[in-house]
């Protein structure tokens, strides 16, 4: 290639990335307010961010036709992160300098929440995560960082009382998904409010998210010298439905608990008829009849925008936090980052369909009551809605 | 636990595994064989013959045909793919060929997630292949769709051997694998041999794919990767080339891995598959041909 | 005696990169450096990734499996005192007790996978062709099933976090600039000459008395000094990380910048990073729609990724030496050559 060519690519490639860093979000209305919204749409996280961001691009609609919030409309600012920290790291220096918002929401991972956390925090910009359930992200970030969704610890706590009170369990096998944070963390939280609770744990197994046979997992809860009563399962979207299909096969017949990784169509799709008498703890009753009025209305504006059910919670949760964050911007009557962080430090009983949400004190996590689903035959039912009384520290 | 009654369960694991990962590793070895290229795009083969039946199906047609429409798709996948990237590149050094084949696979996998999104989908499969057989008061279970996979994969092998035995197209493509200038040289028409060495090979793995998606019960894009892995693995400890290698490979690489995971304390389970790839290292240093090629002179 | 031009021609290309590092924070907003920072690191990884797969002709898949060991080992050992308690509390005594500053956590991170490159290296090297990259790529994959299971060290599957943003731009232009001079020195250097000796023929190379397995060896112990110290400046840039950082998806990333650059030359790998960089930042905005007014392109996530894709094969089918080949951009090309008459070389 002739040293021209090779300068004049260059000087091309140049040019365009200078059109694209000015370039932003293109076209800025001056009557706009502007929500970063960095998602993980490809990558492996994808199946449950894109919902997320569906259910946010919903909620800034629904906004925006009722007159948006002060006179002004929301405009979400989309990027692709593609479950890449380097990636992540970029958007969030874009969002603060390129596109210059005043606040931001994404996620539901706390990888990536704590990819992008720290630079916020620098820039004193309050970022709110729909999805990534771990209590102690706001610790490690700090004062900018909020969860919408209760953390893991109050889910885990949540399935030990139900296990407790409602399904009589004194003896639980505990079987984890060792290959990621969330279900690492679940069991442990999980094991703690438990053996709290006065329960004890008879057993405790692991596997790998991606695992297709669990007969050597399966063998050795059968061999053990205690039966339990109930066992808990703290599994990724992916694998729950074959884990449950595999141990009804093998005759494991006590109820299965777990966390909000069972809330997906897999569950019921691939786990079929083994999938009876599974409970599972999640932020919403998702089913489009049987719940509140906001999900099924939720459930029929999704499926017209969107041409499917909503495909799990994360939906919900990040049409909540929309919600919450024009709320909030409301309540603060400005644009200034400074004030929207407080007034969402502030919220107190914000109407989310996934719950009504407050920030108690100077947490950043919020308080919501727990909804337990249970399987019965081939459809879900509400099992019940707890608020646990002890929490594990996160 | 009765122990022999385990060591039972545990074999019919191993089978069933190394069933998927021998029809895998049976297409690596054909396509090196031939053109002595390391096909890291053979993974992606399997989702798309996994989410043609499954589109097929969703269609209306009955599984067993949608199942055969996917090992079809798949075949024409891999015809596609070797005449569009790897038809240019032939007669490259053995870096180019590995590099090419990283760049399809990481093309298609993105293609599937453009198209599919990243999302599991659940791969529905006929009441009567989920049936669970029990032998033994439930100490030994397996489905129908084990004892499928094994029936398929004898059928499918035996179909090959035949091929490659008594029609001429197959003593062809053993031939190009011999000695492709010579092969050349005779009159071979070496073209349509590769391009059918990869259809073959290509429904081999679309085959996989739909078994796997049956055992799993969910079929994503990037389902294929980790088979893949494993079917190297299968496919070196065999005998890289070697058709019959790829097989005896596939069993060995199941029947260890159950055994790590049935056998050894969880703390040690869980490095499963450092084991195994540790497994496949020493192989390359010791036995590089693999269990069943003649050792040749190794070279540095 | 130092020739004033031969002088100049060092200092020059170092004085500009210096006053453009300095100056830059001022001109361009902060994603503009993050997105320089992050070429840095990469130019780093591919420049050493290129010494062992481009110039010795060993094309290892496993570099990576270095990168994530460098950030790991740096980042436990940076990390500050009351984070390691908080998140590594069992960590073993004597590594919970102490936190190093950047550089030497840095250099101990090479140091390590230097190390661990002459162990795993010593078998290794003595294959070749596909035999190599293949069980490279199983090193790979021992190493992340290594991280995700060592808990105690690690945090396991979970995010590795608190690790102290240092890597500012001075500093990964500081290590690119030291990568490069040295990588440089070796390569081009008469022992240099063994890695090429014994890429383009290694029966000759044997012949005239070239051993072919410390050679190569002495390449991939230098990648993955590098490579740890690459991975050290990406677990400080990030502050925080997990396995999965550090698999498949970084590996195909920076081979692709190798072997666009130029998988023979150390411009290559500069080149190849700034190529793919820029052209990924740029897809990556392309992608997110396209508002001509009257009409408009709707978002197409992925989009970019499979361009990219092509890319690379094109590149494969049509220019499989990269960029540069095997060229390299010196000083001395800025200088023209005077013609002198043949009859003054008598």
């Amino acid at each position: 290639m002739k040293r021209t060519g090779l300068f004049g690519c260059g000087a091309l490639l140049a040019a365009s990335f200078g059109l694209a860093l000015t370039a932003g979000s293109g076209v800025a209305e001056a009557d706009s307010i502007k929500i970063g919204a960095p998602f993980n749409v490809t990558g492996s996280l994808s199946s449950l961010d894109a919902p997320a961001l569906n259910g946010a691009k919903l909620k800034a609609k629904e906004i925006n036709a009722a007159g948006g919030i002060n006179g002004k409309t929301i405009d979400l600012v989309v990027y692709d992160t593609k479950t890449d920290p380097t990636v992540i790291a970029s958007v969030a220096s874009q969002l603060l300098n390129s596109d210059k918002v005043p606040v931001a929401m994404g996620f539901t991972d706390s990888d990536s929440a704590l990819a992008l956390g720290p630079i916020f925090q620098q820039a004193g910009v309050p970022f709110v995560t729909p999805g990534a359930t771990s209590p102690k992200l706001p610790e490690q970030v700090g004062t900018d960082m909020f969860l919408a969704c209760f953390g893991d610890n109050v889910q885990a706590a949540a399935g030990a009382e139900f296990v407790l009170n409602k399904l009589n369990g004194k003896n639980v096998y505990l079987l984890r998904d060792n290959s990621t944070e969330y279900t690492t963390l679940l069991a442990k939280y999980f094991d703690e409010a438990f053996t709290k609770g006065g329960g004890a744990i008879v057993g405790r197994d692991d596997y790998k998210s991606g695992d297709k046979s669990f007969t050597a997992q399966i063998t050795k809860l059968k061999a053990s010298a205690q039966k339990p009563d109930v066992l808990y399962i703290a599994a990724m979207p992916d694998d729950i439905g074959l884990v449950v299909k595999q141990m009804r096969q093998a005759g494991v017949t006590q109820p299965i608990v777990g966390g909000d990784g069972y809330d997906t169509p897999l569950l019921l799709s691939v786990g079929g008829k083994a999938a009876n008498d599974v409970y599972y703890s999640t932020h919403a009753f998702m089913a489009p009849t049987g719940s509140t009025d906001a999900i099924a209305k939720f459930y029929t504006d999704y499926k017209a925008a969107y041409g499917t059910e909503p495909e799990n919670a994360f939906a919900a949760l990040g049409y909540d936090t929309v919600g919450l964050i024009a709320d909030a911007i409301k309540r603060a009557g400005s644009e200034d980052p400074a004030k929207i962080r407080d007034a969402l430090a502030a919220t107190k009983g914000y109407p989310g369909i996934t719950g009504s949400i407050t920030y108690p004190g100077d947490s950043r996590v919020p308080q919501k009551t727990v909804t337990m689903i249970g399987v019965k035959g081939d459809h879900l039912t509400l099992g019940a809605e707890v608020t646990p009384s002890w929490l594990p520290a996160p | 636990m009765n122990m022999d009654l385990y060591v039972v369960q545990q074999v019919i694991n191993a089978v069933s595994v190394g069933s998927l990962y021998a029809l895998v590793a049976i297409g690596l070895s054909m396509v090196f064989g031939i053109l002595r290229m390391t096909n890291f795009a053979h993974g992606d083969m399997m989702m798309v013959g996994a989410f043609a039946a499954l589109v097929l199906g969703a269609a209306g047609l009955p599984f067993w045909l949608a199942a055969l429409g996917g090992i079809v798709i798949a075949a024409i996948a891999g015809i596609v793919v070797e005449r569009v990237a790897y038809r240019p590149v032939r007669g490259s050094p053995d870096v180019t060929l590995l590099l090419t084949s990283l760049g399809v696979t990481y093309i298609l996998e993105n293609l599937g997630i453009l198209i599919f999104t990243s999302s599991p989908r659940n791969f529905p499969i006929p009441d009567l292949m989920n049936s669970s057989i029990q032998f033994m008061d439930g100490q030994i279970t397996f489905t129908a769709i084990n004892v499928v996979t094994v029936v398929l994969t004898a059928v499918s092998l035996s179909a090959l051997g035949w091929f490659v035995t008594r029609t001429d197209a197959g003593l062809g493509t053993r031939a190009t694998a011999e000695d492709l200038g010579a092969a050349r040289l005779v009159g071979l028409d070496v073209n349509r041999l590769i391009v059918t060495a990869f259809a073959i090979a290509s429904a081999f793995a679309g085959l996989a794919g739909v078994l796997w998606a049956a055992q799993a019960g969910i079929v994503e894009p990037d389902m294929g990767f980790t088979p893949l892995l494993k079917a190297f693995v299968a496919a070196i400890i065999g005998g890289f080339g070697s058709i019959a290698g790829a097989l005896v490979g596939g069993y060995v690489l199941g029947a260890l891995e159950v055994l790590i995971v049935a056998f050894l304390p969880s703390e040690v389970s869980s490095y499963r598959d450092a084991i195994v790839f540790a497994f496949l290292i020493a192989f390359l240093l010791f036995r590089p041909n693999g269990l069943l090629n003649r050792a040749q002179e190794v070279k540095l | 005696m130092i020739r004033p031009a031969a002088l100049l021609s060092l200092l020059a290309p170092l004085v500009l990169v210096a006053v453009v590092t300095a100056a830059a924070p001022r001109l361009v907003n902060d994603y503009a450096v993050r997105v320089l920072i992050v070429m840095c690191i990469n130019a780093v990884l591919v420049a050493s990734m290129g010494v062992a797969n481009g110039f010795t002709g060993v094309f290892s898949l496993g570099h990576v499996g270095f990168v994530a060991v460098g950030a790991y080992a740096s980042g436990i050992l940076s990390l500050p005192l009351a984070a390691k308690h908080a998140y590594l509390s069992d960590l073993p005594h004597w590594l919970g007790s102490f936190s190093l500053p950047f550089l030497p956590a840095t250099i101990v991170a090479g140091l390590v996978c230097t190390a661990l490159a002459f162990v795993v290296g010593a078998p290794l090297m003595r294959l070749s062709g596909y035999f190599v990259s293949v069980a490279t790529l199983g090193f790979l994959i021992i190493v992340n099933v290594i991280l995700i299971n060592a808990v105690d060290y690690t945090r396991g599957a979970r995010t590795f976090t608190s690790v102290p943003r240092e890597t500012t731009l001075p500093w990964a232009v500081g290590w690119l600039a030291v990568t490069l001079l040295v990588l440089s020195r070796i390569v081009y250097s008469p022992y240099g000459r063994r890695y090429r000796a014994v890429r383009e023929d290694t029966i000759a190379a044997q012949a005239i008395g070239i051993s072919v397995l410390p050679t190569r060896l002495s390449a991939f112990m230098v990648g993955a000094f590098f490579a740890g110290v690459g991975g050290s400046l990406y677990g400080h840039y990030l502050g925080s990380f997990s396995p999965a950082s550090f698999y498949m998806a970084y590996t195909f990333s920076l081979i692709s910048m190798l072997v666009i650059g130029g998988m023979q030359s150390l411009t290559g790998a500069v080149a190849g990073v700034i190529v793919v960089t820029l052209a990924s930042e740029v897809l990556r905005n392309l992608e997110r729609g396209i508002d001509f007014g009257a009409f408009s392109v709707p978002p197409l996530y992925g989009a970019s990724q499979i361009v990219l894709g092509i890319i690379f094969i094109l590149v494969m089918i049509f220019r499989p030496s990269g960029i540069m080949g095997d060229r390299e951009l010196t000083p001395g090309l800025l200088y023209s050559r005077k013609r002198r008459p043949p009859e003054e070389y008598l």
